[in-house]
């Protein structure tokens, strides 16, 4: 009991100890007097003070409110902790920097820290019970810590490139994507939103493209569990999100790391009373742009103009439409974009409950996001939940859970390069129907095109859009555990373990009114896939200050392994349409297939951080992978890497110069690799397939054939990379600026490589290829406005150069990308030796002819009005000779800009983001464009002796052209890889754009909120670019990067209108 | 403290296990396909990799299906030009080299006793005589286009790194003799009517017959090896499992695609289709005339049954001469599909790779030879063919012939003879060149670009780029 208060007292005098205090005088006193008197009288008295001061606490409490701002720009900062110094009491400040603190009515000291800021200590007197706290921001946010691989790092002693977004930056946005939000977020992070379907596909390469069959996408690790998805992440969840981008950083990820790792930290609650929080948005989507269709008058007059030109061989041509015809059209006009897009709406839902106790932090959150998608019979909804939890069990083993769980519908019906016909794919042919079409004949039922003009062959759009039964859904359960001891001062062993499970269940059913349905008599498919990753992480860290030396050593054994079992069936011919694929035994003809593959990574890594007096900064790694998809020669790969940096500013002579307040260079080399080899990829596989009527009798016999011969040493792709970098702040932090020069090279990519022909096979995969990627980053923040009136803002911008610098046996490869149809059945996307990524090769195009140039016309057989086609090796002749690069599918550079102004309780956000100097090949046009049946009003602008300035061909008849008598050496027959196609896709676009205002407190607390805002934000409100298509932002064939850049028919993306709510208390 | 320190060692000893422990291994062990070394453990599984073998050379595009492009130099083909170019033939030699390597994978695990627990040996003997068979062919067809070859047996050591070289074409030939002797011993003699398509003892005694009499010609030029051709091609005649067609106009029917004369052939059915008629016929047929016949052969042509059979030269009366398109013979040998089958673009006619009336052929050719003059049984078998061809009647214009006649008289008529029967079946270019008359035998328009390089076709570039231990042939 005693020492108990004497502790108690002990307390009270460190508490008081730096200053003269009342309290002070009266313990001292007490003391010096327990030195001169008896025992007794000194239990006595000391029992009895410290009765009065337990009573006098108690009594004399007091509720201190208070609010937490930044010094300088006294806008609230919110979440930090503040505690009473010398006790184990402490809170956090709500999300608007208040708080609520009983404390005692004696002057009392609170410490409060904040990431970001320097800390604070602030003497409470006893008569204040409220106050206003500033604090004072640290400069460049040195000391902000960073996530990295298997650990964390002050800012400040980071020597790798790394690009860090805090969860905060993604929700000012009002989006439901995280991979969208990465955009324009990070140099050297390119995001390309290849569709705009709800629920759609992104591309993300972190500088540039390494690998040609391997894949390029990024590693996710989410909480430490690699292989995440960033779909299913409800960005409210997101703590912060660390792009890894320099060998330094990535080479710890070993065989995965070669494309970049993107870290994601999700949220803990913080110390202090649950805090909960509610966030709700409504949107309404629209098609950003329509394509330029004529109406149905035009149509029916071009047609006939076109149809007039059908006049050789002294044939007499009949217009298609009557002028009676075009009269009524002019009233009667279907747009048929109008028809198949629609303005749909967009909700989400978000609700988090955070806190904790001092052993205990947790967060839970729901979200629910339901998305209508622009195209009818297309949406996505997505349910997630999410209980992140942290305990201290004691003091030495701590413990943690993540577990989320999301199911997602998606459905769209198909689009792009999907695998049905194009002439069953609404967003294709929706623009090229007549606008002289109906959408119903007179019994109701979906109009058919009638044959002798247009494009007969194609499905109703309405029908082919909304008559797909789509039915998609996916589940994901991802969960990660973690045990920490702490064995020894500095020394901590953290075991996790985690899974992802994934299910994926579609349904799909084309009746018998889709093109699909027709051909087949009904087409069901059914897709059952389970896909599960396990993953088992050791960490042994030891951390230790000892001196001007700081290390730290980590070291890991990791297992992981993944199955991936697949059970598909594809049936047609079904009797009853009704039913259809909810019956598959009511179809004749039923394929199922199915498949399962396994595989197995067993790693061990080690890393040592050291820094010598803040200035001297030093890491290394090792990394050894053992894959299971390795060949048997080279199961395990090694990725070293090693990395310095040097913290000039803290050098006397350039703190001197006042100048800097931070200022360091980086220089990193390192090793990673891509393991994207398909399980089962070195071994030799017998296949079926080859049959033949060998027995010679009425049905055919299966033969079995060896697919591919054995590669016992076939490995990963070697990335090897090295980075310089500059990271300085001026204005005591207020202007921040990070570049970065990075050259990577990557070896041993995985190519075909022919055999010889004796060996019964054609190919064999194996490393051949090589590819080179450099490139610049900038990244510049700062804060040019501090008064009133608060500017934050952010730019960054970089820019890559790729090349392919061997593909092994060959010098060029092509990509075919076409659904037939389009006359580009051979491949215009090349990968060529000592040329980048995405080459667009075909004929120049230089526009029509003029009269003028009627005399050069004639030379190639050509009239005036006539496409004029560039004549490279000036032979007289437009031939395969003339195959020339026509455009380059990926940007010089690509930037974003991101800025912040407050203004008292008014916020407004807007990032701006672009691509500049990327090609796209159009190859909607083609169709569009056709004489013979365009509905583009591109058409209305053709070539006519009085419209000459075009590069729209005239509709030449062809009497004049017989009459001319001349013979054409355009030999490129029908084949349309021609540069009219390919466009400048650069552009500039205001991606997101927010106004919030958040109530005063003084309103909010009546109603017992801590927090309440409120805004409005557009999204893809103005984009500047020249190209004509429905967005610059597109890729239809994404099978291989060689393929980016080509526009066929995807899904439009949409301009966004939002307003939200967010709730707090 | 001395029991925490305890304790902490414990904890740092589990980490150093964990850290070092794994449990999954690296090996891969796919569930959902199987590898060579686990394949052919049944029947169906070797009878498996010989269908693969044949889908190989009876590819819609690049083989025997369409494959006629290659042989168009001959004297028959309209179109050719005498003029070999590198690669020439790639398309077989690749088909051909994958086919062997399916069944040099069979051969291989049965030799290794990968069926031994599942089928009865003598079912395991006739299958490794079938793959013998199906491997001995291939290689007859390879090494009388591009003469010496890499040699791809079971027993070649990882043929896709080692740098093989080219064996002689004895050895080649050594190879052949054996897999077709081991053939025409184990195979039976006849088949069930579900098996009809596949080879039996007689069809490797006529292609052994067949190989021996090319090997007793150019280049090899082995004249000892007329009397095996003619002892294998007499005992096929004297089995009596095989024999002409009546009437010359059925020898191509669908009703007589398994017999009695066609022996072995390249299958079709209405699930595995031979290709699209059209490109047989002529454009005034509906076809799409990709391949007709060279008018001056067809000029030389006697008139006869046969030829009415054989070759189209007239639509409704109308000769080719006054034709408004296409003004060419046609191969009416490959028109015997129906309308329907026409109109679908399927037909289902077999190509025979070997069939009687070339067993009597190779037996009066050999037979002749090997006696020095024509013998009264090798006159008999030629003239077995020419009366049919004549619809057994006598016809100055294509007369029987006799023993009177001198052995190269002999020789040079049963070389038209087979000209004239086996046309356009795959079978006159190695006759040109084993009996070096390719020059002679062209039309003199083209004759300026023969040069002796054509009796061999080009080793593929591609195979000679990545193994510079091959060898290209002379004049490429």
């Amino acid at each position: 009991m005693l020492v108990v208060f004497s502790d108690e007292i002990k307390s009270q005098i460190a508490l008081t100890n730096n200053e003269t205090r009342p309290s002070e005088t009266l313990v001292n006193v007490t003391f010096r007097y327990s030195k001169c008197h008896m025992m007794k009288t000194l239990k006595a008295t000391l029992l009895l003070c410290c009765c009065m001061l337990c009573v006098k606490a108690m009594t004399q409490t007091k509720t201190l409110t208070g609010k937490v701002i930044s010094a300088d720009d006294s806008l609230p900062v919110s979440g930090a902790t503040i505690s009473v110094k010398g006790t184990s009491r402490s809170i956090a400040a709500g999300a608007d920097g208040s708080f609520s603190l009983s404390i005692t009515q004696q002057r009392t000291t609170l410490v409060v820290t904040s990431i970001g800021y320097l800390n604070n200590e602030f003497v409470v007197q006893p008569t204040q019970t409220n106050i206003i706290i500033t604090l004072t921001k640290s400069a460049a946010k040195l000391d902000e810590v960073v996530v990295i691989g298997y650990g964390h790092q002050k800012k400040s002693d980071l020597t790798g490139a790394i690009s860090s977004i805090k969860g905060g930056d993604i929700t000012q946005l009002s989006t439901q994507r995280v991979d969208q939000a990465l955009q324009g977020r990070a140099a050297g992070v390119f995001v390309l939103n290849t569709d705009g379907a709800p629920g759609g596909n992104t591309t993300i390469r972190v500088r540039g493209m390494n690998s040609i069959n391997g894949g390029n996408n990024a590693l996710i690790v989410i909480d430490g569990l690699q292989g995440g998805n960033l779909n299913s992440l409800n960005p409210n969840d997101i703590e912060s999100i660390e792009v890894l981008k320099d060998a330094s950083a990535t080479a710890i990820y070993g065989s995965q790391g070669a494309n970049g790792v993107i870290l994601i930290t999700t949220k803990l609650g913080k110390k202090g009373k649950p805090n909960v929080s509610y966030s709700y948005s409504y949107g309404i989507q629209q098609l950003r742009d329509k394509l330029g269709v004529m109406n149905a008058a035009e149509f029916a007059e071009t047609a006939n103009a076109y149809a007039l030109t059908r006049n050789g061989s002294g044939a007499t041509p009949v217009p298609i439409f009557s002028d009676a015809q075009i009269d009524y059209y002019k009233t009667h006009s279907t747009d048929w974009q109008d028809v198949i897009y629609r303005t749909a709406p967009i909700q989400d839902h978000e609700l988090s409950i955070s806190g904790g106790t001092d052993n205990v932090k947790y967060l839970i959150s729901g979200g629910y996001l339901n998305q209508d998608g622009i195209l009818v019979n297309s949406g996505y909804k997505r349910y997630s939940l999410r209980t992140n939890l942290k305990t201290d069990i004691a003091s030495w083993v701590s413990a943690g859970l993540n577990w989320v769980g999301t199911k997602e519908s998606g459905n769209s019906p198909p689009f792009g390069s999907a695998d049905v016909s194009f002439l069953g794919n609404a967003v294709n042919v929706a623009p090229r129907w007549p606008a002289t079409e109906p959408v119903y004949d007179s019994a109701g039922n979906y109009w058919v095109h009638p044959p002798g003009y247009g494009v007969p062959d194609t499905w109703n759009p309405l029908a082919s859009a909304k008559e797909p039964l789509l039915d998609n859904n996916t589940n994901r359960n991802a969960i990660n555990a973690y045990l920490e001891f702490k064995i020894l001062s500095g020394l901590t062993l953290r075991i996790t373990g985690g899974a992802i499970i994934e299910n994926v269940n579609n349904r799909t059913y084309y009746n018998q009114k889709t093109y699909e349905g027709r051909q087949n008599t009904g087409l069901g498919i059914v897709d059952e896939e389970t896909n599960s990753r396990y993953q088992n992480s050791n960490i042994l860290t030891y951390d230790k200050i000892f001196k001007q030396h700081h290390l730290t050593v980590t070291a890991v054994a990791e297992q992981q392994y993944s199955k991936y079992n697949v059970s598909s069936v594809r049936a047609s011919d079904f009797l009853v349409d009704q039913t259809g694929v909810f019956d598959l035994a009511g179809a004749n003809i039923v394929n199922p297939s199915s498949f399962l593959t396994e595989r197995v990574l067993n790693s061990y890594l080690g890393r040592i951080n050291y820094v010598f007096a803040d200035k001297y900064l030093l890491t290394a790694s090792y990394r050894a992978d053992g894959s299971s998809v390795f060949g048997a020669n080279n199961k395990w790969g090694y990725f070293p890497s090693a990395s310095v940096a040097w913290r000039a500013s803290q050098e006397d002579f350039i703190k001197n110069l006042n100048i800097f307040s931070d200022l360091k260079l980086r220089a990193s080399w390192g090793i990673t690799g891509n393991q994207a080899i398909s399980p089962y990829q070195t071994l030799s596989k017998i296949s079926s397939g080859a049959n033949y009527p060998y027995n010679g009798t009425e049905t055919t016999d299966l033969g079995f054939y060896i697919a591919n011969a054995a590669n016992p040493s076939l490995k990963w792709e070697t990335t090897t990379q090295i980075d310089f970098g500059i990271d300085f702040s001026l204005f005591n932090g207020r202007l921040n600026v990070s570049a970065d020069y990075y050259k990577k090279k990557t070896e041993d990519l995985l190519m075909p490589r022919t055999l010889p022909g004796y060996t019964g096979f054609t190919s064999i995969i194996d490393n051949v290829g090589s590819v080179q990627n450099k490139g610049l980053e900038f990244e510049i923040s700062g804060t040019p406005l501090t008064g009133i009136v608060r500017w934050n803002s952010a730019f960054n911008i970089s820019g890559n150069r790729n090349k392919v610098l061997n593909l092994g046996d060959v010098d060029m490869l092509g990509y075919r990308t076409t659904k037939g149809g389009y006359s580009v059945n051979t491949p215009f996307m090349y990968l060529v030796v000592g040329e980048p990524f995405g080459q667009m090769y075909g004929y120049g195009y230089e526009g029509t002819w003029k009269t003028t140039e009627e005399k050069q016309a004639a030379a190639y057989g050509q009239l005036p009005g006539d496409p004029k086609y560039r004549d490279k090796n000036h032979d007289g002749k437009i031939d395969l000779e003339d195959f020339t690069v026509i455009g380059n599918a990926f940007p010089d550079f690509i930037f974003g800009w991101n800025n912040t102004f407050n203004y008292k309780n008014f916020e407004l956000n807007f990032l701006i983001q672009g691509t500049k100097g990327n090609d796209l090949f159009d190859m909607n046009r083609i169709r569009l464009e056709n004489p013979a049946e365009g509905t583009s009003t591109a058409l209305l602008d053709r070539w006519t002796p009085e419209h000459q300035n075009t590069d729209v061909p005239a509709f030449i008849d062809q009497k004049t052209r017989e009459e001319a008598g001349l013979t054409s050496t355009v030999a490129i027959g029908s084949d349309q890889r021609i540069q009219r196609w390919v466009e400048d896709a650069s552009y500039v676009r205001l991606k997101n754009i927010t106004l919030s205002y958040t109530v005063p407190r003084s309103i909010v607390s009546r109603i017992k909120l801590s927090n309440v805002r409120i805004y409005a934000s557009g999204t893809n409100l103005i984009t500047i670019t020249k190209y004509k298509g429905y967005d610059p932002e597109v890729s239809s064939y994404n099978g291989n990067d060689a393929q980016i850049g080509v526009d066929f028919s995807n899904y439009p993306p949409c301009k966004i209108y939002t307003f939200g709510l967010n709730v707090s208390f | 403290m001395k029991s925490k320190f305890s304790y902490n060692f414990i904890l740092l000893l589990f980490g150093v296990i964990i850290l070092t422990a794994s449990c999954k291994k690296l090996d891969e062990k796919p569930k959902s396909f199987i590898t060579p070394e686990n394949f052919y453990t049944t029947q169906s599984q070797v009878e498996a990799s010989f269908a693969a073998s044949m889908n190989y050379l009876w590819d819609y595009w690049g083989g025997y299906g369409y494959g006629q492009g290659n042989f168009v130099n001959d004297d028959q083909y309209y179109g050719g030009d005498l003029v070999i170019e590198h690669n020439w033939g790639s398309d077989l030699w690749n088909a051909h080299y994958a086919a062997i390597l399916n069944l040099n994978a069979a051969i291989s695990a049965m030799k290794k006793g990968n069926l031994a627990n599942t089928t009865e040996p003598d079912v395991i003997d006739q299958l490794m005589a079938e793959a013998r068979f199906l491997r001995g062919y291939n290689y007859f067809m390879l090494v009388r286009m591009f003469g010496d070859l890499p040699l791809v047996t079971e027993d070649t050591q990882d043929p896709v790194n080692a740098k093989i070289t080219r064996s002689p074409v004895a050895d080649v030939y050594q190879l052949i003799v054996d897999d077709f002797t081991e053939a025409a011993n184990k195979l039976p003699a006849t088949r069930e009517s579900t098996e009809q398509g596949r080879p039996t003892s007689g069809t490797a005694k006529g292609l052994l017959a067949k190989a021996y009499v090319t090997m007793a010609t150019a280049p090899l030029n082995d004249v000892s090896n007329y009397q095996k051709a003619a002892e294998y091609a007499k005992q096929v005649m004297d089995e009596g499992v095989y024999s002409l067609v009546h009437d010359i106009h059925d020898v191509f029917s669908t009703a007589t695609k398994y017999g009695p004369e066609i022996m072995w052939s390249y299958n079709s059915n209405y699930e595995d289709i031979n290709t699209d008629p059209q490109i047989y016929r002529p454009g005034l047929l509906g076809g799409w005339g990709d391949i007709s016949v060279q008018p001056e052969w067809e000029q030389q042509y006697p008139e006869s049954p046969r030829k009415d059979a054989y070759l189209l030269t007239e639509i409704d009366g109308v000769p080719y001469q006054q034709w408004s398109d296409e003004q060419r013979p046609f191969i009416k040998k490959f028109m015997y599909d129906n309308q329907d089958d026409f109109d679908n673009y399927s037909s289902v006619m077999n190509m025979p790779v070997i069939r009687f009336a070339d067993v009597l052929l190779i037996y009066a050719e050999a037979a002749n030879m090997a006696n020095g003059d024509p013998t009264q049984e090798a006159v008999d078998a030629v003239n077995h063919v020419i009366d049919r061809a004549n619809g057994y009647v006598d016809n100055p214009q294509h007369p029987r012939l006799t023993t009177s006649l001198s052995k190269e008289a002999f020789d040079a008529a049963v070389i038209e003879e087979r000209n004239q029967e086996l046309c356009f079946e795959f079978d006159r270019w190695f006759d040109l060149i084993r009996k070096r008359i390719l020059k002679e035998k062209s039309i003199p328009s083209i004759q300026q670009n023969f040069s002796d390089a054509d009796y061999l076709f080009p080793i593929p570039d591609n195979d000679i780029q990545l193994n510079p231990e091959l060898t290209q042939n002379p004049g490429y």
